[in-house]
């Protein structure tokens, strides 16, 4: 059977080609769009996890998708937040989406942030200490080609390189509070505030007195912002499902074309096989293996496509986060080779029940 | 006289009995078949002979299995395969049957060993069948020993009719079922693949009922058997009778 099905594809080239490429298309849709949406959101919910506080305080119709923010929030609420019983520090950040980079700036508050922070550690310099100084991840840096020492430019400003950090906390770029919100002209004001629970306080009990006293204010637990951030960011879950579907139908339709046509083109073959006493299960079974094949080869191209896709991607926008985790790689597989079976379904049993002597009688 | 006693002692390979076969045709029925009734031991070589349209080709695909009658009872090697549903009748076609069509109808992507491997496979339904002829046996007795990796477009049309007889024989079939073998083939050619079944039904007692038009083909067969309007007419036993009938 795998000889008939493998002289086939040979002796249909173009036919093979055209199919294995469009399963690939679905493949890299569905494997670049996730990537690219949950790599935005990973890296998001991970990057907030890491500034080090318990909780994220932001104003009620805030999103967690910080770019989509202003600066609203009277920095001065820092006080309000700090008198709640069991919380030890709060520190206000102001962001700013850089459109041109595709990606944030934090202003944050050199003292307040280290008290929050924990884990920013710099390989090379220190965090800034006067205004217009910037200090950028390793990404950022490396991505860019800067160093401790040379200039960058932000929103049409001049800013010093102060310090290189690792890069996984907070933004790509950071630079102080006070700078960014005069140049965004939003003076005194966050978009929102980190804050950090007093140790020995159970974090429950803490949140609780947040809620309670700041009932009209946005408040998340940063452990969960990753999956809170999944299923409340706005069509984040409506375009994933799209792409799916739309990936789906590529493969579904795609093969569903090539099978229908392949088996009027070889209806004569089937009588054939009928004639040697292949049952309709066999026959199933060769229409359903040929399109698994082509589906198949299909998912390897799309992972090849896929992986040269985001390379381009990434040389263009080094910054961008991809996360494809391995659930989303299957997902794809599975994906890609069921739409295609499901569109070979018909045909093959279209085939399986032709009447063997109209069918020998073919032209 | 011996061989006729020989021959009657032997068991029917197909018994054919008052078999109908209607095509409707829009509103109207078409009778092709109006109750055959014949018998082929086992060992025959049986030629059907007849006018376009008399029924002949219905009576072979019939007798293969790839049509269910009308009515009437159709026993191949013993199986009542005119009783059966469309599975078991694949299956009996699959473990009982061998076609030999006019037009080879050989698998054109595929060489000459594999369309052989391909029949062997689906008689073991997908898996390898260790029964039945060896495939370069089968090739060395139709003389397509240095042809094996040809595909059939590379093969010429004597060629390629004696690859469908390989394909049909491998896996010993109780029955041969041809359908105008030599119909596509020049003289040479044709003669060669008739002294080719007329072989495999002594060499190895393979049971055949070929149809043809041609009287010098039908010769190699052991009987002839005339068909005319649908019906058995009479058994022709050589080709003075064949001629005296007026038959061809």
């Amino acid at each position: 059977m795998m000889k008939l099905i493998l002289s086939n594809f040979l002796q249909r080239p173009t036919r093979t080609f055209v199919s294995i490429m469009a399963v690939a298309l679905g493949v890299v849709l569905v494997l670049v769009s996730v990537g690219l949406c949950y790599g935005q959101l990973t890296d998001t919910a991970e990057r907030t996890r890491r500034i080090g506080g318990d909780f994220l305080f932001q104003p009620s119709d805030a999103s967690l998708l910080f770019a989509l923010n202003s600066g609203t929030l009277p920095v001065r609420i820092k006080e309000v937040l700090e008198k709640v019983e069991g919380v030890e520090a709060a520190t206000p950040i102001l962001a700013k989406f850089l459109a041109d980079r595709f990606h944030l700036v934090f202003g944050i508050d050199h003292e307040s942030f280290e008290e929050v922070n924990s884990s920013l550690r710099f390989v090379d310099g220190a965090l800034f200490t006067q205004p217009f100084e910037a200090v950028v991840d390793t990404v950022y840096s490396t991505s860019n080609q800067v160093r401790v020492g040379d200039e960058i430019e932000i929103l049409g400003h001049r800013f010093k390189v102060r310090g290189v950090f690792v890069q996984g906390t907070a933004s790509r770029v950071m630079v102080p509070l006070a700078t960014l919100q005069e140049i965004n002209g939003t003076p005194e004001k966050a978009t929102m505030f980190f804050i950090k629970g007093r140790q020995g306080v159970p974090e429950e009990q803490v949140y609780k007195r947040l809620r309670d006293r700041f009932k009209h204010y946005k408040i998340t637990r940063t452990a969960d912002l990753q999956e809170i951030m999944a299923s409340s960011t706005p069509v984040f879950r409506q375009f994933v499902a799209a792409v799916v579907f739309l990936s789906v139908v590529i493969s579904f339709l795609v093969i569903l074309l090539a099978m229908y046509s392949t088996i009027t083109e070889r209806t004569r073959e089937i009588g054939i096989l009928k004639s040697l006493g292949a049952s309709r299960s066999y026959i199933v079974q060769l229409i359903l293996k040929e399109s698994v094949l082509i589906c198949a080869a299909g998912v390897t191209v799309g992972f090849i496509l896929n992986y040269l896709a985001l390379q381009l991607i990434l040389a263009n926008f080094p910054t961008m986060p991809v996360s494809i985790t391995l659930f989303w790689k299957v997902a794809a597989a599975v994906l890609g080779i069921g739409g295609g079976v499901m569109g070979a379904l018909y045909p093959a049993l279209k085939a399986a029940g032709q009447d063997p002597v109209k069918a020998l009688g073919y032209e | 006289m011996n061989n006729r006693i020989e021959l009657a002692q032997r068991k029917d390979a197909v018994v054919v009995e008052n078999l109908q076969m209607v095509y409707r045709v829009g509103k109207v029925d078409v009778p092709a078949l109006r109750g055959v009734e014949i018998t082929v031991k086992q060992g025959e070589f049986v030629a059907v002979m007849g006018p376009s349209g008399c029924g002949k080709s219905t009576l072979l695909h019939l007798l293969g299995g790839l049509l269910r009658p009308t009515s009437g009872r159709i026993f191949v090697d013993g199986i009542e395969i005119s009783a059966v549903n469309d599975t078991e009748r694949t299956r009996i076609r699959r473990e009982k049957i061998g076609f030999v069509f006019q037009r080879f109808n050989l698998l054109p992507t595929l060489n000459a060993r594999d369309n052989i491997e391909l029949a062997r496979r689906i008689h073991g339904n997908g898996y390898r069948n260790g029964s039945g002829l060896a495939v370069d046996e089968v090739l060395r007795l139709l003389r397509l020993e240095d042809k094996m990796r040809h595909k059939p477009a590379e093969l010429s049309g004597g060629e390629q009719q004696r690859l469908s007889i390989a394909r049909a024989v491998i896996n010993k079939p109780a029955l041969l079922l041809a359908d105008e073998p030599t119909g596509s083939l020049d003289s040479d050619n044709s003669l060669l693949v008739l002294q080719m079944l007329q072989e495999l039904n002594i060499r190895y007692g393979q049971t055949i009922i070929m149809i043809t038009h041609d009287l010098e083909a039908a010769s190699t067969a052991s009987r002839i058997v005339e068909m005319r309007d649908g019906r058995i007419l009479n058994r022709v036993q050589n080709l003075v009778y064949a001629r005296e009938q007026g038959l061809f």
